[in-house]
């Protein structure tokens, strides 16, 4: 009974400490508490930024396939629902319920677009999709560029009804745990062990009968969805919608928080998402000029270094050896045989990094698939 | 283990957002002890030349007026910020200006960022005088006003002089598809233009394109040539065009042109064609308060970020300075901590009330329409003749 | 016609770079199995080496200059960002590549800065052709990209290093069992790979003489799409691709309409394609096997 609220406790632990905060600086707020400018500004874009980490880290993370054209979605949502609030401004004001039927309908529009991207992407290898994604966000980007300056702005960019800076973080932060809910249940779910299948083996995946394309559809849709909620978000935490900012460097960032935070680890994007934003505003006004250059150098060789440290097969024992985790653990005396979880349920939003997804294809590592032991071992 | 980590960063990063915030406090300039300026502008970058400028000029003005005494005594400062030419990163900017006690603003010096700033400032009431966001929606709400001409302004003078030159003849714009200035200007200028005349129109969208060769073959038998966009693309155009479009043949540009004869690497003197832009500033002013300021500032920045942009900051530093002045000796209470609120309020009444700049670098006689837009006169300005 | 004509130079010349870049991408793409994103950026690096080493004076030293540093780079690239990765998942590989991109181009802004330089490499002037002024810089990014493309051709089939790459392409495993050394023809494979990227920044900067740190993003990622309509893995594939992605830019960007969405209209034409015939036009069905 002791150890079924222990993983409960878990289980839950990320809701509860981005609740609490909610809540903390939500009642300070609504009890007419004062933020700066520049703080709320600063929840709005890590509420973002955890949204949308959280929706590609679905896709990357836990389908195994690359979409880089997640700031498309965005686009889509942030259009939509931003013209959605300019047309209701007249008639409910730009209040909470505009608010939320912009999420709602900027949400679907851009999980329509996932789904009819979706459907022949994802019949395509890895490197196909995530070109073809690419080239879906540039599509998407040229053509909000485009339009008559009556129906999204154009060249202008589309001028939304800003929603109130005091209170929209409030709602920010709300949406933050809702795709939270979302995504975890969606991947602790029958649906999500079947889209974790298909990421560790496509074939033997299929085989077990699990339809695929069914899922990684699924898995698509609900992560366009929610990018397309970052982008309605965007759109009422900024007063115009510029579809220039939604091009192939802003998946690539997204890709890269995804990436910081470990693959396949949510708690591990939402850090990392969050971080990278506070770093990004913050170090903003410390490097001008063209010092600026030296962020986007650092982010590109944590990149690289850390893929490699997590996937090169020569790296493996090395990790193994010094395995930083299971020494924090020694530290703390916990008694956990790091290498035998107890109970797998708990360690479900820890599930491992490494992707296999095309392994099967070469010939010389399919022995190393039908280790048994890859099934539980099978961390960092 | 995953969660006890994740709860300790996380806790740690509420603290360090705590201690970031100084709840209830509205007059950030309460322990200001001089007038502080703010502007935010493409300090990197495609169009760094132009915030360069315009951070040079303004702290060249600043530095002038503290010289000479500042405002009664109290000196002023400048805070200039990058935005890179990114809307996205003005609401950081603006906001970490106002939070370092910004009273004033020259709000962006490019239009794509100043669409967002203009409603962050309305906001909270913050005063801005824009040297370059030439946007038409720019000076939209009462807080706004440009010294440079709005862009359906260049479009319409721009219209006026080809209709009055060019009456039943056929014309070439190149123009640059996505972006609102050059969008801007375009629209305008078709919408004034003389029916007799036939536009060819050619385009392009990425900002990295450095070929244009199909776009040069559209135009080559054209004899005019409208180009509202900026100087690096404009200077890629003229290069590659040298030998196709006819030595007789004439570009046209609008402000974006400023600085075209600065760039390095490119020999102006090389095109054979002429090249003249719609400026508020003559660059090789032989006499008056130009002359000064051209004198001034190359002896301190250098010859290559000389341009009309720098020249409106100059004088957009003036011109608040002056007003305050104005308003002081008219009884107005301006004290150094001021709320940039209560500040805005007094600079709007004065430019509102008929406030001139009588005499600056980009022109004389500077005032202000009720709209925010500017009321001075423009000088066509010959670059190059055609050899 | 005179105007149909002109379109369609201007369409090939570029179509020529196009090519030019997917030829690299093929071959990469056709032996290591990695999608190198990084690619397109080392068409900016050859550039600017061109930009620097252009002070000596002579424009084929310079060249030779970019060729030689961009061969060097493609290979440390390949051993040290992607070499430890072989074996590892394709997304990793993909993101690497991907982080090498990004390096690439924060280096180039610390180095050289953000602002455009102009440089201007040899002029060639005009000719006339039936009836159309020419630029003769287009003609020989033409030429240069077909003698590569036949040269590539008959190296792979007839030498020894070619067929063993095409083993390679085939079967990793088998051709390092028949003795091929497999690592060592990857490198090989960058290498070529780079050395096309240095030519193709060249024709960059002989069609207009500016470069960034950002020239190579967007002609990579459209040579890339331009090696899939082509087939990718195939040579003569990459070819046809870049000539038809040139041809149809150049016409869309001549019909004032459409214009704007040239990009767009490109990179449909991308979608479609996979789509209907997913190995492209002259790309080799693979059978998955289990």
């Amino acid at each position: 009974m002791i150890k079924f609220k222990s993983i409960k406790w878990n289980h839950y632990i990320n809701y509860v400490v981005i609740g609490l905060f909610t809540l903390i600086f939500g009642i300070i707020a609504l009890c007419g508490g004062r933020f700066d400018n520049s703080m709320l500004f600063l929840f709005e874009k890590i509420a973002i930024s955890v949204i949308l980490a959280l929706s590609l880290s679905l896709v990357v993370g836990f389908l195994g396939e690359l979409s880089l054209g997640h700031a498309g979605f965005m686009c889509v949502g942030a259009y939509i629902g931003g013209k959605l609030a300019v047309l209701l401004e007249p008639v409910i004001g730009d209040g909470v319920l505009s608010l939320i039927l912009g999420l709602i309908v900027g949400g679907l529009a851009a999980a329509i677009c996932g789904v009819i991207i979706g459907i022949p992407a994802l019949r395509l290898r890895g490197d196909y999709l995530a070109i073809v994604t690419l080239a879906f966000g540039e599509i998407v980007k040229s053509l909000f560029q485009n339009t008559s300056s009556e129906s999204f702005g154009g060249a202008l960019g589309l001028e939304t009804p800003r929603f109130n800076k005091n209170y929209l973080f409030i709602f920010a932060f709300l949406l933050v745990l809702l795709t939270l809910a979302v995504i975890q249940n969606f991947i602790r779910s029958r649906h999500g062990r079947a889209v974790t299948a298909i990421r560790d083996n496509e074939i033997a995946a299929r085989a077990c009968g699990i339809n695929v394309t069914k899922y990684k559809l699924l898995a698509f849709t609900i992560s366009a969805f929610f990018a397309g909620i970052a982008g309605v978000l965007y759109s009422f935490s900024n007063y115009t919608v510029q579809s220039a900012k939604f091009g192939y460097n802003y998946s690539i960032e997204i890709l890269v928080m995804v990436v910081l935070g470990g693959m396949g680890s949510i708690n591990g994007s939402i850090i990392a998402a969050a971080l990278i934003t506070f770093l990004n505003t913050k170090l903003a006004t410390v490097l001008t000029g063209d010092l600026a250059v030296l962020q986007n150098l650092l982010y590109a060789v944590i990149l690289i270094i850390i893929v490699i440290y997590n996937n090169a097969p020569a790296l493996k024992r090395f990790r193994e050896k010094y395995n930083f985790s299971a020494l924090f653990d020694r530290l703390l005396k916990h008694r956990k045989d790091p290498e035998h979880p107890t109970d797998d349920r708990a360690k479900w939003d820890v599930v491992p990094t490494k992707i296999e997804m095309n392994e099967v294809l070469s010939v010389d590592v399919k022995a190393q698939n039908l280790d048994p032991n890859r099934e539980k071992g099978g961390k960092r | 283990m995953k969660n006890i980590k994740f709860v300790s960063f996380f806790l740690a990063l509420v603290l360090c957002l705590g201690l970031l915030a100084g709840c209830g406090s509205v007059n950030y300039a309460e322990n200001n002890t001089e007038f502080i300026l703010g502007v935010s502008g493409p300090l990197t970058g495609s169009a760094a030349m132009y915030g360069v400028a315009v951070a040079n000029s303004a702290q060249m003005a600043v530095e002038e007026i503290n010289a000479a005494g500042g405002l009664n005594g109290v000196m002023f400062k400048l805070i200039a910020t990058d935005d890179m030419h990114d809307a996205t990163k003005v609401s950081t900017n603006y906001s970490s200006m106002l939070e370092a006690g910004m009273q004033a603003s020259l709000g962006t010096v490019t239009t794509t960022p100043g669409l967002e700033f203009k409603n962050l400032s309305a906001d909270d009431n913050v005063f801005f005088l824009t040297p370059s966001a030439s946007g038409d929606k720019i000076p939209e709400n009462p807080n706004g006003y440009q010294m440079c001409f709005a862009d359906g302004n260049q479009g319409k003078v721009a219209a006026d002089f080809v209709s009055a030159n060019y009456a039943g003849k056929t014309i070439g714009v190149f123009f640059k598809s996505d972006d609102p200035y050059s969008k801007g200007i375009y629209d305008q200028f078709k919408a004034n233009l003389d029916q007799s005349i036939t536009i060819v129109e050619t385009s392009f969208t990425d900002a990295n394109t450095t070929d244009f060769s199909t776009q040069i073959d559209t135009l080559k038998a054209c004899e005019f040539i409208f180009m509202p966009i900026y100087y690096t693309p404009a200077s890629l155009f003229m290069t590659q065009a040298k030998d196709i479009v006819g030595k007789k043949a004439v570009y046209y540009g609008c402000d974006g042109f400023d600085g075209i004869d600065n760039i390095p690497g490119f020999d102006i003197a090389t095109i054979p064609q002429e090249i003249t832009m719609l400026s508020h500033f003559n660059s090789k002013a032989t006499d008056g308060m130009a002359k000064e300021f051209i004198d001034k500032y190359v002896a301190r920045f250098g010859q290559e970020t000389l341009n009309q942009f720098g020249a409106s900051a100059y004088d957009c530093v003036y011109a608040i300075y002056g007003a305050m002045k104005k308003a002081i000796d008219e009884g107005a209470e301006i004290s150094v901590t001021i709320s940039a609120s209560d500040l805005c309020d007094i600079l709007m009444a004065q430019f509102q009330g008929g406030y001139t700049l009588a005499e600056g670098v980009t022109g004389s006689n500077i005032s202000w329409e009720a709209s925010g837009y500017v009321n001075k006169g423009a000088i066509k300005y010959i670059i190059k003749e055609a050899n | 016609m005179e105007v149909i004509l002109s379109t369609l130079i201007n369409g090939l010349s570029l179509g020529g770079i196009y090519a030019m870049i997917a030829l690299g991408y093929t071959m990469v793409y056709g032996i290591a199995k990695m999608l190198n994103f990084a690619h397109g950026d080392i068409i900016m690096v050859g550039g600017y080496v061109i930009y620097v080493s252009m002070a000596l004076g002579n424009p084929l030293l310079a060249i030779l200059f970019a060729v030689v540093f961009c061969v060097l780079l493609g290979m440390t690239i390949e051993k040290i960002a992607y070499k430890p990765l072989r074996g590892a998942s394709p997304l990793a590989v993909l993101i690497t590549a991907i982080g090498v991109s990004y390096l690439l181009q924060s280096l180039a802004q610390i180095i050289f800065g953000s602002a455009s330089k102009m440089v201007t490499v040899y002029e060639f002037g005009m000719v006339q052709f039936l009836g159309v002024n020419v630029q003769v810089s287009a003609l020989v990014t033409l030429g240069i990209t077909v003698v590569v493309m036949i040269a590539l051709t008959l190296f792979v089939k007839c030498t020894r290093l070619g067929r063993a790459m095409i083993a390679v392409s085939e079967d990793k495993g088998a051709a390092q069992l028949m003795g091929i050394n497999v690592n060592g023809i990857i490198t090989v494979t960058f290498a070529i790979g780079s050395a096309l990227a240095a030519l193709a920044g060249l024709f960059y900067l002989l069609k207009a003489p500016s470069i960034s740190n950002t020239l190579g993003a967007m002609p990579g990622i459209k040579a890339f799409t331009a090696a899939v309509i082509g087939g990718i893995g195939s040579i003569p594939g990459a070819m046809l691709g870049g000539i038809l992605l040139g041809v149809v830019e150049c016409i869309s960007y001549k019909i004032t309409a459409i214009a704007p969405y040239t990009d767009a209209i490109e990179f449909s034409i991308l979608i479609i394609i996979l789509l209907v015939r997913p190995t492209g036009f002259l790309g080799k069905k693979r059978r998955e096997k289990v």
